[in-house]
C-alpha cells in the first residue's frame, strides 16, 4: 500500500484549511453563491437534489482496511449509514452538509484520503486496473504508473484549468478492466520484442453526449518518457481544445477534429521540441515510488488448495467461486471480487457496517488490501484459495456474496434521478427491476457474460454507451423513458452502441431485456457471450423481438 | 380561469436539504408551502429569496398542478426532490408520510390539474 510522504500531507492539509476558510467565509456572507461554487466543487463538493454530495477519491482504487473503515466512519457520523461507489473509482456520501465538509475532510485525512482531483477542470483521479499486483497476465504494476500520473498531475500548474476535465486510466494486462479506450487518455502498458517497457497510449475516448472511442496515437512509447508525452499531448489540447463550448471542450472533439493523425503528429512535434530530461521522471524517483508500495508478503503455497476443492461441495460456494474468484498470478491464490450488486440492491451501494466487515475480512484473509472496480465492485486481491471458503462465509454474513460478477445482474448504474440534479430519469429503480427479472443465479449463469450499463441523463456516468446493452433515461413529455442500445463495449474490445428502437417506459425496460436475452439464447453459438451473437447477427433478430410489430425495413 | 399554480424552492445552504417557502419562513416540508396563485407575487418572492443568500442556494419557483385538491408539482423531478430518493422512502421528507406525501408518489408523468385547489393555503 503506498504512503504519503510528507510533502503530500501538507499539500492536503493546506488544502483543507483553505477550503474550511472558504467554507466560513460562504457561510457568513463574504462570498457569493456565483464566487463560492468553483471553489466547493474544487474540494469534491456538489449540490444534488436533496443535499449536497462529497466525492472522495480513491487513486487507483486502492484502499487499505484502515481507508476503509475512515469511509465507514464518514457514512455512520456525516452520512446516513453508507457510500457510493462510482465508476470512477471513487466514493460519494449523498447527504453530506457543507457545514460539516470541512470537519470531514480533515477527519479523512487521518487515513490519507481526500476529495482532490475528483471535480473541476483538472486532470482528475487516475483510473486503474483493480487486479493490479495480482493478475497473472500483468507486464507490471499499473498503480507505480498511477501515482507517477498523480505526483505530476496533481496541482500542476499548466493543467489546473484545463479546456475541460481531464480523465487518464492505466492497465497493465491484455484483459481491459479500466475502460482505458474510454479515457481521454487510455495508457496500455505492454513489453516489445525486446522487453522493454511501452505504452500503447490512446487518445480522444470518451462518453458523454458525444462518445467516441480513443485512437492509438503510439504503439510503444518507452515508458520512462510517459510524462514528457502526456505533457506534449495535454500541451496541444490546453492550446486548441474548445473553450468556447462546454459540450465541445473534450480532447475528444479536438481528437475527432483534427483526425488521430494529425493531432499525434502535433503532439510529437511538442514532444520533440520539449526538454524531456525536465519533464521525465528519474529513474530513482521511479524506484522510489515502486518501493513505496511494499511487497505483499506471499507464502510458497500449493497451487491446488484441498480446503477450498472440499468447500466446493457447497453449492453456494462452488457457484461463488466459478463467477466470482479468478486467478491469480502467486500459486495459491486468488482474487476475490465482491459484487456490490445483490439483487434488488442499489449497484454501488456499500452500508457503513458491510464496509467495517470488509476491512476486517481483508485484513484476516486478503492482507489488508481492497480494491474499487470501474464496475461498482470491490475486489480482495490476494486472499490465499485455502481462506476462500472462510472469507465467503464471512461475506455471506453481512449480505456481499451475490456469485454474479460479469452476469446480467451485474449492472452499472449512475444515482440518476433519485440523486442526480441533471438527471432525467431515474437508474437505480430500472436496475433493481432488472435484477429481480434474473433473481435466479442458474439461469443468470446459463446467460453468461451480459454487462448491462444504465445512465439517467446523457452525461453517461453509468457508461450505457459502452455497455453490451446501454439503458440511458430520457424525458418525454414529461414522463421517464428509455433508450436501449446494443453492442457496445467498453474492455479491450471497446466500441461504442447502436440505438435499438424508439424509448420505453419505465414499466417495458426490464420485460424488454427479458426478450433480448431470450432472444440470444435462441440464437447463440457455442461459446457466444451475448455481445459475440450480436457482432454476428447485427441487430436484426433482436429488433424483431423487442419491436415485434415494428414494419420491416 | 386560474394561473398557473407556483411553489418557491431552494436549497438551504448550510445543510443542502430542500426547502420550500411558507407564510412566514421556510421550511423542510412540501406540505407547509405557500402556493401562489399569481405571477407577480411568486417573481417577488423569487427575487427576494435571491438577495436571502446567507442561507439559502438556488432558489427557484416549480409549477403545481392542483390534483384532486391537492397541490402537486407538475414535473417529477420536482415531486421526487420534494420527497427524496424513490428508493429509500424511509429517507427525506417522505418518511413522514401523510395526504400530500402520498399524492405526489401516487402522482405519474406530467401532473395535470384535475379541478381546484382545496386544502391548502394559498398566497
Ligand atoms: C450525482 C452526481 C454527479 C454529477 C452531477 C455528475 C456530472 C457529470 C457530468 C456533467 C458529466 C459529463 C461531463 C462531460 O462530458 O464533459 C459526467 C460524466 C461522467 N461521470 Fe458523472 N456525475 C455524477 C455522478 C457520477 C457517478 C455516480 C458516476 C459513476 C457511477 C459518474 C461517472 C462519470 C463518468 C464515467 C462520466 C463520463 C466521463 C466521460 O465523458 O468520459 N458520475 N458526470
Ligand atoms: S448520467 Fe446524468 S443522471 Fe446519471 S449521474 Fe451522470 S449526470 Fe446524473
Amino acid at each position: 500500500m503506498f504512503h504519503y510522504d510528507a510533502i503530500d500531507a501538507a499539500m492536503v492539509a493546506d488544502r483543507n484549511a483553505e477550503f474550511r476558510d472558504q467554507v466560513q467565509r460562504r457561510l457568513s456572507g463574504e462570498l457569493s453563491e456565483e464566487q463560492f461554487k468553483p471553489l466547493r466543487l474544487m474540494n469534491g463538493l456538489y449540490l444534488q437534489l436533496h443535499s449536497y454530495m462529497l466525492r472522495v477519491a480513491i487513486p487507483y482504487g486502492a484502499l487499505s482496511s484502515a481507508k476503509m473503515r475512515a469511509l465507514a466512519h464518514v457514512a455512520r457520523r456525516w452520512d446516513k449509514g453508507y457510500g457510493h461507489f462510482t465508476t470512477r473509482q471513487n466514493i460519494q456520501f449523498h447527504w453530506i452538509k457543507l457545514s460539516d465538509t470541512p470537519d470531514v475532510l480533515d477527519y479523512l485525512t487521518t487515513a490519507e484520503l481526500h476529495a482532490i482531483q475528483t471535480s473541476g477542470n483538472c486532470i482528475r483521479n487516475t483510473t486503474s486496473d483493480p487486479f493490479a499486483g495480482a493478475a497473472a497476465e500483468e507486464v507490471d504494476d499499473p498503480r507505480v504508473w498511477s501515482e507517477v500520473i498523480r505526483q505530476w498531475s496533481t496541482f500542476h500548474p499548466e493543467f489546473t484549468y484545463l479546456p475541460r476535465k481531464f480523465k487518464i486510466a492505466v492497465t497493465a494486462s491484455p484483459q481491459d478492466r479500466t475502460a482505458a479506450r474510454a479515457h481521454d487518455i487510455g495508457l496500455v502498458l505492454r513489453r516489445n520484442r525486446e522487453g522493454r517497457l511501452g505504452f500503447e497510449v490512446i487518445v480522444g475516448g470518451g462518453m458523454g453526449r458525444t462518445p467516441y472511442i480513443g485512437a492509438t496515437i503510439r504503439e510503444h512509447l518507452p515508458a520512462e518518457h510517459l510524462l514528457s508525452y502526456l505533457t506534449a499531448i495535454l500541451r496541444v489540447y490546453n492550446r486548441f481544445g474548445r473553450r468556447d463550448n462546454l459540450y465541445k471542450a473534450r480532447i475528444k472533439i479536438l481528437v475527432a477534429s483534427l483526425g488521430a493523425a494529425e493531432f499525434a503528429r502535433q503532439a510529437d512535434a511538442e514532444w520533440e521540441a520539449m526538454d524531456r530530461p525536465k519533464v521525465d521522471l528519474p529513474d530513482l524517483e521511479l524506484a522510489r515510488i515502486r518501493a513505496s508500495f511494499g511487497l505483499v508478503p506471499f507464502r510458497t503455497l500449493p497451487p491446488r488448495s484441498e480446503r477450498f476443492e472440499a468447500a466446493r461441495s457447497d453449492p453456494a460456494f462452488a457457484r461463488f467461486a466459478r463467477n466470482n474468484i479468478v486467478a491469480h498470478k502467486v500459486s495459491g491464490y486468488g482474487i476475490v471480487q465482491v459484487s456490490l450488486k445483490g439483487i434488488g440492491e442499489v449497484p454501488g451501494d456499500c452500508s457503513a457496517d458491510q464496509m467495517d466487515a470488509l476491512a476486517d475480512l481483508a485484513e484476516q484473509y486478503g492482507h489488508g488490501e481492497i480494491r474499487v472496480t470501474h464496475e461498482q465492485n470491490l475486489v480482495l486481491p490476494h486472499v490465499p484459495l485455502d481462506d476462500a471458503p472462510a472469507l465467503h462465509a464471512g461475506l455471506v454474513a453481512v449480505g456481499l456474496a451475490t456469485p454474479n460478477i460479469n452476469l446480467v445482474s451485474d449492472m452499472i448504474a449512475c444515482p440518476g434521478l433519485d440523486y442526480c440534479a441533471l438527471a432525467n430519469a431515474r437508474a437505480i429503480p430500472i436496475a433493481q427491476a432488472i435484477g429481480q427479472t434474473f433473481a435466479d443465479p442458474a439461469r443468470a449463469e446459463a446467460i453468461g457474460e451480459l454487462k448491462i450499463k444504465i445512465s439517467g441523463c446523457i452525461n453517461a456516468c453509468g457508461h450505457h454507451h459502452v455497455g453490451h446493452i446501454g439503458i440511458l433515461g430520457v424525458d418525454k413529455k414529461g414522463e421517464e423513458f428509455y433508450q436501449l442500445t446494443l453492442g457496445g463495449s467498453g474492455a479491450e474490445d471497446a466500441a461504442i452502441g447502436h440505438v435499438l428502437g424508439p424509448a420505453l417506459g419505465a414499466d417495458k425496460v426490464a420485460d424488454a431485456i427479458d426478450t433480448l436475452v431470450e432472444a440470444y439464447m435462441a440464437i447463440r453459438q457455442p461459446g457466444e457471450r451475448f455481445l459475440d451473437t450480436y457482432r454476428r447477427t447485427g441487430v436484426g433478430p433482436f429488433k424483431a423481438a423487442v419491436y415485434p410489430d415494428a414494419h420491416q425495413a | 380561469m386560474s394561473e398557473q399554480l407556483k411553489v418557491l424552492t431552494a436549497n438551504d445552504l448550510a445543510g443542502g436539504q430542500v426547502v420550500f417557502r411558507t407564510e412566514t419562513g421556510w421550511s423542510d416540508r412540501y406540505a407547509d408551502a405557500l402556493i401562489y396563485d399569481d405571477a407577480l407575487s411568486a417573481d417577488a418572492a423569487l427575487e427576494s429569496a435571491r438577495a436571502a443568500t446567507l442561507t439559502l442556494a438556488d432558489p427557484y419557483l416549480i409549477d403545481v398542478a392542483a390534483v384532486e385538491g391537492l397541490p402537486v408539482p407538475t414535473s417529477y423531478r420536482e415531486r421526487i426532490r420534494a420527497l427524496g430518493p424513490t428508493i429509500h422512502p424511509d429517507m427525506g421528507p417522505q418518511a413522514e408520510g401523510g395526504v400530500l406525501v402520498h399524492a405526489l408518489q401516487q402522482a405519474r408523468g406530467a401532473a395535470r390539474s384535475s379541478g381546484r385547489l382545496g386544502l391548502i393555503r394559498r398566497k
